[in-house]
């Protein structure tokens, strides 16, 4: 079984990589570059060479190639007299060009009329493999006490120590890493954090341009959220800071003095709305848990009395519901709801109000009724065949008792194994719902950053839905192992 | 005095003895497709929904010749009195903002719609069931094929449908590639399963021994077998493209504002579901009826072709 759970894990990891790899090479291959400057206001606003510059630097930026000016084409060949390479047409200025153009860069000379023409820039884009390389490197950031160089504070402690924080809970803290708490408890699941370890998606963009993808979709929304805290200097204020999340900051102003003793006060604030992903977890769970609060008995009841009025109507409900788009599902729930006075979109009301949520979550329901319906009936059905039930009955046990201690506990053995990923998957959002009401959650983002070719966006949320269902489906078989001991996942030998 | 009749060689011929009759085991006679039409007719919901799928068939593939309509055509765009027309005899589902009748509308979309929902799903089920056998019967590729499971069915679908019509452009035959190129995988591992259900039974045992090669088992003793789950996905299938193809025209990937589809009516009219109901009720309505008499009979169908329901 140990075994068995290593390699399982090993090989999810694999096609996690795999997976992301070829979404990482089908984003930067295939989509022409000229989509990505479509939603880019800051260069429709450029002009001349300097539009050229901007378009090259913000590709680098990108992660599409490497980019050159020419000042960085001569430190790049070690040039010894930078006025004469910096001048075009001259000697030393050709020979670092033809380098360049000899390592496989396009050398391209500014031609539009302003104060950079002539000057020559160097780009290459890079090839399959480079890509995956840079993602890759860059993609896991270890924290560790070496890694701030700070040459106002040269000689600062390094090392980890296991110290209180400030809500007096024990936490394992560093000197000299760039997180001041590398390990630390506290209320909010899953109640142990660390920042010890951290995935580099890159920066989104255009879309919340500069702000790295995870915290995009992490961070809570809408406005700061203050609350009493104690700060190391001793000083007790009303702040939205989160003293976990403290980061090292090289220029601290008299502000942060005043809250903090050492140089750790860049920190992430509170807000008072969930973030993304919470926002889609939110209702995720809950349309789950109506859907199973209303299809487990619904479907148990069509069994027990199969081929009679419950069953032909429940019947009839799922072919509906499997039939109609799930589109004119949703705004036909949306209609009807609106006729009794709910907001037709999410921010109307916004997240304090309850009504908000009702109709998302009615609709996210009916979605996932019908097949759990259906399967949960075809199990009991299937059961109710076997030979043990057949004894049952001639043991003369009642028909309630059979289907509740010998047929039940038998077909929930299936459903058991889908229960993990529905719960992990009730994360990953529902696309239209989310956009028909508006909902700021995470289902929403996938589409709306492929729209706006926000590649590094969409590489994160990918990496994040295909671990969550590669381990979900992985949860479920071991779950099933546990209700039932009699499945094994292990290949015994002489398996064909 | 009578004469006698005599009875003599000449009252009898030769009769040539037939040995295929002496072969013939008496018993009522039995036709497959016989059979599958007798069960199908004897629904009465399944009768109406087939009229309903041959109105909604011949309405999409003729209605667009006869009116001629084209999704470009706005020729009242400056004519406000032909703008949010309430449906009248002279146009059943009335007229949107510019003035485009909505009936001819729909039914142009209709054709649009199912014709990408068909052709997708024939091309999944060809490619789905010759895979799903291979993968279900051997052990060896299902090895390799359920770590390709793995990692085609966890990529974002409407990441490749949108990189697909960047790149090939927008249009109703890389909609149709886009939307195989995803599903056929699905469709492969359900008739891997029920292949692999199927294939350690004795009668394929025993054609075995007999010494039938592999692609004869597959084709002769497991596909006729499959009739009935392929119907039944089939009929699963049709229904799921069309929402699909909705769905990606709401989040505004795939077709273009050329071409009318059921999808793209229904999501440019969603902003007038308050003001002007009728424009966004209709083509949902025409979409559901479509969906669901699709699938009714596509279902009672496949209960139909499973021989265990022919007895009586």
């Amino acid at each position: 079984m140990k075994k068995y759970i290593w390699t399982r894990l090993l090989k999810s990891i694999i096609s996690i990589l795999i997976v992301v790899s070829i979404v990482v090479i089908m984003l930067y291959t295939l989509i022409p570059v000229s989509k990505i400057f479509e939603n880019d206001p800051a260069r429709q606003k450029l002009k001349t060479n300097y539009k050229t510059v901007y378009t090259y630097s913000r590709l680098e930026d990108l992660g599409y190639l490497d980019y050159y000016t020419i000042g960085e084409m001569c430190l790049a060949k070690d040039s010894q007299d930078i006025n004469a390479c910096i001048t075009a047409g001259s000697d030393e200025n050709i020979r670092v060009l033809n380098e360049f153009e000899a390592d496989g860069f396009t050398v391209e000379k500014l031609q539009q009329f302003d104060e950079m023409q002539g000057n020559s820039i160097a780009y290459r884009y890079y090839g399959v493999l480079e890509l995956l390389g840079n993602f890759y490197k860059k993609l896991i950031v270890i924290d560790h006490p070496f890694k701030i160089h700070d040459p106002k504070n040269p000689d600062m402690e390094r090392g980890y120590s296991i110290g209180l924080d400030h809500n007096n809970v024990p936490a394992i803290k560093c000197s000299g890493c760039e997180y001041k708490y590398q390990l630390y408890f506290n209320t909010s699941f899953p109640f142990i954090h660390t920042n010890a370890l951290k995935l580099n998606f890159g920066i989104s963009y255009p879309t919340n341009a500069g702000v790295p993808t995870m915290d995009v979709i992490s961070t809570g929304q809408g406005t700061m959220d203050s609350f009493e805290q104690t700060f190391p200097t001793g000083e007790v204020l009303k702040s939205p800071i989160l003293q976990h999340t403290c980061k090292y900051k090289y220029e601290t102003d008299h502000l942060d003095q005043k809250r903090f003793d050492d140089n750790y006060a860049n920190c992430a604030l509170k807000y008072d709305s969930p973030s993304m992903i919470q926002t889609s977890y939110i209702f995720g769970i809950s349309s789950l848990i109506l859907a199973y609060l209303i299809s487990l008995p619904y479907a148990i009841a069509m069994a027990r009395n199969k081929g009679k009025f419950v069953d032909k109507s429940g019947i009839v409900l799922i072919n509906i519901l499997i039939a109609v788009p799930s589109l004119a599902l949703i705004f036909f729930v949306k209609y009807i709801g609106f006729a009794f006075g709910m907001p037709d979109k999410f921010p109307q009301l916004g997240f304090t109000n309850i009504k908000s949520y009702i109709l998302p979550i009615i609709i996210l329901a009916l979605l996932t009724m019908p097949s759990l319906m259906m399967w949960v009936r075809r199990y009991m059905v299937d059961q109710s065949n076997a030979d043990y039930v057949k004894f049952a009955k001639a043991k003369g046990l009642s028909k309630k008792e059979i289907s509740r201690n010998h047929i039940l506990k038998n077909a929930i053995i299936p459903i058991v194994n889908g229960l993990p990923s529905s719960i992990i998957l009730a994360i990953s959002g529902a696309v239209i719902t989310e956009s028909v009401f508006s909902i700021p959650g995470m289902g929403k983002m996938l589409p709306d950053a492929i729209k706006s070719t926000n590649n590094n966006m969409v590489i994160t949320l990918t990496f994040i839905f295909t671990s969550l269902s590669i381990l979900s489906v992985f949860l479920g078989d071991l779950l099933m192992t546990f209700v039932d001991p009699r499945i094994s996942l292990n290949v015994k030998e002489g398996d064909k | 005095m009578s004469e006698e009749k005599l009875i003599n060689e000449d009252s009898f011929t030769f009769y040539k003895v037939d040995d295929s009759v002496s072969e013939v085991i008496s018993a009522p006679e039995y036709s497959y497709w016989k059979s599958v039409f007798k069960t199908f007719f004897s629904s009465k919901i399944a009768i109406i929904m087939l009229i309903i799928v041959a109105a909604v068939l011949l309405m999409s593939f003729i209605h667009p010749m006869i009116s001629g309509y084209d999704n470009q055509d706005m020729s009242n765009i400056n004519n406000p009195s032909e703008w949010f027309l309430r449906p009248s005899l002279k146009h059943p589902f009335g007229t949107d903002d510019v003035g485009r009748d909505l009936f001819d509308m729909v039914w142009a979309g209709a054709r649009t719609s199912l014709f990408i929902a068909i052709m997708a799903t024939v091309i999944t089920t060809v490619i789905g069931t010759i895979v799903g056998m291979f993968w279900g019967f051997s052990k060896k590729v299902d090895i390799v094929m359920i770590e390709v499971y793995n990692i085609i069915s966890n990529i974002p679908f409407t990441l490749i449908v949108m990189i697909i019509s960047f790149t090939l452009k927008a249009g109703i035959w890389q909609l149709i590639f886009a939307l195989s190129c995803t599903s056929w995988i699905s469709t492969a591992y359900f008739i891997r399963v029920q292949v692999m259900i199927i294939r350690d039974r004795e009668y394929n045992l025993a054609s075995r021994t007999l010494g039938s090669s592999t692609t004869k088992i597959i084709f002769h003793n497991i596909l006729p077998y499959l009739i009935s789950v392929l119907v039944t996905s089939i009929s699963r299938d049709v229904p799921h493209f069309i929402s699909y193809e909705v769905f990606l025209s709401f989040i505004g990937v795939g077709l273009t504002e050329r071409v009318a589809s059921l999808g793209r009516i229904v999501q440019t009219n969603a902003k007038y579901m308050q003001s002007a109901p009728y424009m966004f009720v209709l083509p949902v309505f025409v979409t559901a009826l479509i969906s669901i008499s699709l699938y009714i009979v596509g279902q009672t169908l496949a209960d139909a072709s499973d021989p265990r329901n022919h007895m009586i």
